[in-house]
């Protein structure tokens, strides 16, 4: 649906996006994710023919995203920090967006599944934060679109409307549209996106599904557990375990293997070590950025 | 073209919900009006060459309700959109750029028309306004000067960085222009050293003409003068405008 090669944006001195290729396949939610400034947005306005890109190409649905009045009528899109007009109203903001598209989609359906079907009178700057943005969905979904792009869709947002948006995508994705999102939310990337890029500095640093960018990386799981009358030496021996800390007879073990936990478990209950408030963490995504990049995107932000 | 019409009743409605701006383009210079009105009258009198006031001050104040809607309600609305990337947001759908910015000059203008019949009706119906020129020379000159108007509005919307830059460029200009241009009061009444300064804006030139297409005067001179300026303040502001408006 999407293929992006080499594309590079540049403001004058500055490269905001350094030649990233990537390709979007019909059907998935594909999520940018990356700092502040890590050219995503540029990347993705880029894609939408609202930026010009310096170099390499890009193509949406095989158009030049240049070609802004073709494109537009397969795609709908919702911009990082774009708003509608001061003293519009819901109805009045979709009666709009409706006239410009040969096939508009039926906006009385869409305020319905949106649970804004009462708000159809009431002015789009009264609405809550996420009622705003679910009029933004609203308003890309009346293109009828074949391929949505959303960039930063949930920030500002509070957790319980993040989650509401979060199950809207999916099921916007399982009815098979396409969607290209930006994000800086880890935890939303890790529920959300079949396939990720992780784009750091201007460049993409790695790409796949989330679990194939944590396998890549390496990264050790994390099982703790306290222990009062064990010693670490009596834990050494466990298959797949690299590496143990204790504190406080608290003992954390790091690991690789499918069966890590079950190899840790089995081994001290055969020992008959005791052990308390045994948890097992599995690395994501933010390891991964702390990894690939040396600083944590929560500290980044 | 529907969504060109969509976006002109859109607009429309958004205009007429801002409350100031339809405060200076409806009421205020009917209040103008029926202030000096009251105070002049429109009785002949030789200081206007025979004509009463209100029908001198009249095409003065349709100048007035041309400056708000060109050089304050116009630029506003454009560097509100830009600001709050409104513009942006209408260029990711299939519309042209001229459905998207062609419908803030239509209903622009529209508004200065209604604003005008209304000051014309409340003088007809206060002071037996009178017009004595030919009205499609009036209305000639009346499509001249808000595209003269407009074309300064639009370059205001050009240049201004942002909303605030805009506000504050549209009150440098208007006010001035309003006090010193003949629009709020006949220039026969202003000291020669603002007459002088009256020369260099532009809305003198559209009352001058107005005045005269509406009284009927004589085409003279000085009449073919302020047409050729205001034109050429049209072509020059439409093109450098265009030229330099951002989208974001």
């Amino acid at each position: 649906m999407i293929k992006v090669t080499n594309l590079t944006v540049k403001y004058k001195d500055l490269v905001a996006v350094d030649s990233i290729s990537f390709e979007v396949k019909k059907g998935e939610i594909f999520g940018i994710i990356g700092p502040n400034g890590a050219g995503k947005t540029s990347a993705i306005e880029c894609l939408e023919g609202l930026k010009k890109s310096s170099g390499g190409e890009a193509s949406v649905m095989g158009i030049n995203p240049a070609n802004r009045r073709e494109l537009y009528e397969y795609i709908g899109v919702q911009l990082q920090e774009a708003s509608f007009p001061d003293s519009i109203k819901v109805k009045e903001l979709c009666k709009l967006f409706s006239s410009f598209y040969k096939n508009p989609a039926d906006y009385n359906a869409l305020l319905e599944r949106f649970n804004l079907a009462d708000k159809k009178n009431a002015y789009v700057k009264k609405l809550s934060g996420g009622q705003r943005q679910k009029i933004s969905v609203v308003v890309a979904l009346i293109a009828n679109p074949q391929i949505i792009f959303l960039d930063e869709l949930t920030t500002g947002l509070d957790p319980q409307a993040r989650i509401d948006m979060w199950e809207l995508i999916k099921s916007l994705r399982d009815e098979g549209k396409t969607i290209l999102m930006t994000t800086h939310f880890m935890e939303e990337a890790e529920y959300l996106c079949d396939r990720v890029c992780l784009m750091v500095k201007s460049k993409i640093a790695a790409i796949g599904t989330v679990k194939e960018l944590v396998e890549q990386a390496q990264l050790s799981q994390k099982i703790s557990f306290t222990s009062k009358k064990t010693d670490r030496e009596a834990l050494e021996g466990i298959p797949g375990i690299t590496k143990i800390t204790e504190a406080n007879g608290v003992y954390n073990l790091y690991g690789n293997g499918k069966n890590l936990l079950r190899d840790v478990v089995l081994y001290i209950t055969e020992k008959n070590i005791d052990f308390e408030d045994l948890s097992c963490s599995k690395p994501g995504l933010e390891d991964v950025f702390l990894k690939l990049t040396g600083y944590s995107l929560g500290a980044a932000i | 073209m529907k969504a060109f019409l969509t976006m002109s009743v859109t607009e429309f409605r958004l205009s007429i919900r801002n409350f100031v701006y339809m405060f200076f383009a409806f009421v205020f210079p009917p209040m103008m009006l029926l202030l000096f009105g009251a105070m002049y009258g429109n009785d002949p009198t030789p200081f206007y060459n025979g004509r009463g006031a209100v029908d001198v001050l009249t095409p003065g104040y349709i100048g007035m309700i041309l400056a708000v809607s060109g050089i304050m309600g116009l630029p506003m609305q454009l560097a509100e959109y830009r600001q709050h990337k409104v513009l942006k947001r209408f260029k990711a759908t299939p519309i042209s750029t001229g459905t998207i910015m062609i419908p803030h000059f239509v209903v622009n203008s529209v508004l200065c028309i209604i604003g005008t019949l209304i000051l014309m009706i409340v003088g007809k119906l206060v002071f037996n306004l009178h017009f004595s020129g030919n009205i499609f020379y009036f209305m000639a000159t009346y499509v001249l000067s808000m595209m003269s108007i407009f074309s300064i509005g639009f370059l205001i919307a050009a240049i201004a960085p942002n909303n605030r830059a805009a506000s504050a460029i549209a009150y440098l200009v208007y006010f001035p222009m309003l006090f010193l241009s003949g629009a709020m009061m006949p220039l026969q009444l202003m000291p020669k050293a603002i007459v002088n300064i009256s020369r260099f804006m532009p809305l003198t030139y559209c009352v001058e003409i107005l005045q005269k297409t509406w009284a009927g005067d004589p085409l003279s001179a000085s009449f073919g003068t302020a047409i050729i300026i205001l034109a050429a303040i049209s072509i020059v502001c439409t093109v450098v405008s265009i030229k330099i408006f951002r989208w974001e």
